[in-house]
């Protein structure tokens, strides 16, 4: 990671998060808490990928149409973000295997 | 810095000097916590710190993030950053940890949603 | 009918790909035909997370379309993969059913 992927990664970054700003104030909420709920569960690509861009763009076509944040995608949001992130494995699944055949590494 | 520098390579060094400087801008709070993550971390050992290097950029940015909305570390990390910080490896206790994550999302879109009395 | 969810969990996905297979569609107007349907519980949310996994999985063709209302939206349209997946979506359903109806009838 050089210095101009950092620049350039924190201009895309303000862009995204001046959209989130832009969203109606339920879905605001709803947005931030998804982000937090994926910064713990560490999805891969979830800095660099399509994921959260992708929930603004769905987040804005539900705005679009009049709806609810919760109308749209159900009361069970964590429920949501495990569906979004189903088949993705995460950063503590491929630490884990990357210490695997150490047992007992994991639980000191 | 400490150990990190001398276990990691040059490119990871670099990677990780990029992590200080944005822990360098948190509030006291968060940077100490961020401190305290990385130690806790540390002892995942057996590990060249390349495959750390996303948890570590996920901790991060869940600091950053809460500390530009106004939230208390305590808020975020709870009582046990030990256990927290082997949630995010994904040892022992991660799958309890998810849940109460789960429940935690659950709950904090219900209370805040509610407070827009919507 | 209340508490479908756990039980149409597997088929989900094949309902929507059959849905797509009709004619070129997207996330709002999928959502409602099943609601029509009779799955009132299904939220636009779960189906984004199966259109997600869909596209990544290369079985539908996704464009981007202005829309009237807000934002541009994403149609869908089946590619070979996903008619090929449908077809097998069926057979597996024809399947499970007859099996079904079998030990319900107190057949062997």
């Amino acid at each position: 990671m050089g210095i101009q992927d950092i620049i350039e990664g924190k201009k895309q970054w303000r862009a995204h998060l001046a959209r989130v700003k832009a969203l109606p104030p339920d879905y605001q909420i709803v947005y931030k808490e998804i982000q937090k709920y994926l910064f713990k569960i560490g999805p891969i690509g979830l800095l660099d990928g399509p994921l959260l861009p992708g929930i603004v763009d769905f987040f804005e076509e539900g705005v679009a149409t009049g709806r609810g944040v919760l109308e749209l995608i159900g009361p069970d949001v964590a429920g949501f973000c495990d569906d979004l992130i189903k088949d993705s494995p995460t950063y503590a699944e491929i630490y884990q295997k990357s210490i695997s055949g150490k047992p007992g590494t994991a639980e000191k | 810095m400490n150990l990190w520098e001398t276990m990691t390579g040059s490119d990871l060094t670099r990677e990780y000097k990029a992590f200080e400087a944005r822990a360098a801008v948190l509030p006291a709070d968060h940077r100490a916590a961020w401190e305290e993550i990385k130690g806790h971390l540390f002892p995942y050992g057996d590990f060249t710190g390349r495959n750390l290097m996303p948890i570590l950029d996920g901790a991060l940015g869940l600091l950053e993030e809460t500390a530009a909305d106004g939230q208390t570390v305590h808020e975020v990390l709870g009582d046990d950053i030990a256990g927290f910080c082997a949630a995010l490896a994904g040892g022992r206790g991660a799958r309890t940890y998810r849940d109460r994550w789960r429940d935690q999302l659950n709950r904090n879109v219900a209370r805040k949603l509610g407070r827009l009395g919507g | 009918m209340d508490d479908l969810t756990e039980m149409l969990k597997g088929t989900l996905e094949g309902c929507v790909l059959e849905i797509i297979g009709g004619e070129e569609t997207y996330g709002y107007a999928i959502t409602r035909r099943l609601n029509e349907l009779g799955f009132t519980d299904v939220v636009e949310g779960t189906v984004y997370t199966i259109l997600l996994r869909l596209e990544k999985n290369g079985l539908v063709k996704a464009t981007k379309r202005p829309s009237e209302l807000g934002p541009p939206r994403k149609f869908y349209t089946l590619n070979d993969a996903g008619r090929d997946e449908l077809a097998v979506f069926w057979a597996k359903w024809e399947y499970l059913t007859s099996r079904i109806a079998k030990l319900k009838e107190g057949g062997r």
